[in-house]
């Protein structure tokens, strides 16, 4: 049972961590359904989602990481699970920020309903991120030694 | 245990984003077509808020009995399964009443009569209970009161 103190930091982490997740889902859902619109309305609602939801979740669950980290005394902790953590939040959070560019570049790029590459690879990016953080909400739980 | 109970719980979390973003965009929406675009991703909701009800319940009901560390009838673990019923239960209303409204955008409905139900105050109120009793249910999860 953990004490009290760590609760709260845990809660922020949590917390932040399924905004970032329901953001990512929500993003690669619109942009998996909306693929092959002539329409470009999904895909914009798609790396929208991205920016205003997945990302401000991305920064709050990676806060709550390295507070809850700092309150049980982790910083330097050998765990495997921690370095799974680690690795989906520091390169989850990279390859989101590069899934931002690519989509935001896209979009100025894009003439009105016209497809472009870079938001399919923005999209792209964001589903796999789904998967990434699966593995580190598994890693999470599990605690794998 | 813990991982899949806690598998099915973002199951649940990422559909309630999905959902908010939907009420959100849906009160900003201003023709017909638009709202026809947005209910297409809402089925995805669906899928992972049914799946995860069932599924975290279960898992948290089997954690319990397997766990040394925990008993069924713990005050947090009662206090967690009554929260999820009453969770379940205005989740349903808040589904049927989008649900509804996707029929009526579906079926040619009048433009006028389904923009105004996508901004009328009801089924925001009742996503924002859901999304409330969630965020209780996860601080009953993590503070585990009396524990």
């Amino acid at each position: 049972m953990r004490p009290d103190s760590i609760n709260l930091a845990v809660f922020v982490h949590v917390l932040g961590a399924m905004v970032l997740v329901g953001g990512l889902v929500t993003a690669a859902a619109a942009a998996l359904i909306g693929w092959s619109d002539e329409a470009a309305g999904l895909r914009r609602f798609s790396y929208r989602t991205l920016l205003i939801v997945a990302f401000p979740g991305w920064i709050v669950m990676f806060a709550g990481a390295l507070w809850s980290e700092s309150k049980e005394k982790l910083e330097n902790a050998d765990l495997a699970w921690l370095g799974i953590g680690h690795i989906a939040a520091e390169g989850g959070g990279l390859l989101l920020i590069i899934a931002l560019i690519l989509g935001g570049i896209g979009q100025r790029k894009s003439r009105g309903d016209d497809v472009n590459g870079l938001v399919k690879a923005s999209s792209i990016i964001a589903t796999f991120l789904v998967a990434v953080y699966v593995v580190a909400i598994w890693a999470m739980g599990a605690k794998p030694t | 245990m813990l991982a899949f109970h806690l598998l099915a719980a973002f199951s649940i979390a990422s559909a309630l984003v999905l959902f908010s973003v939907m009420v959100y965009s849906g009160r900003r929406m201003t023709t017909l077509e638009e709202t026809r675009m947005l209910f297409r991703i809402g089925p995805i909701g669906g899928i992972l808020i049914g799946a995860g009800i069932g599924l975290v319940f279960l898992f948290g009901v089997i954690l319990a009995f397997s766990d040394d560390r925990f008993d069924i009838w713990d005050g947090w673990i009662i206090a967690g399964i009554i929260l999820w019923a009453a969770f379940a239960a205005v989740g349903q209303r808040t589904g049927k009443y989008y649900t509804d409204l996707q029929k009526l955008t579906e079926q040619d409905g009048n433009e006028a009569e389904v923009l105004a139900r996508l901004r009328a105050p009801t089924g925001a109120l009742l996503h924002l209970a859901t999304v409330g009793l969630f965020v209780l249910i996860l601080l009953d999860m993590i503070f585990k009161p009396g524990a």
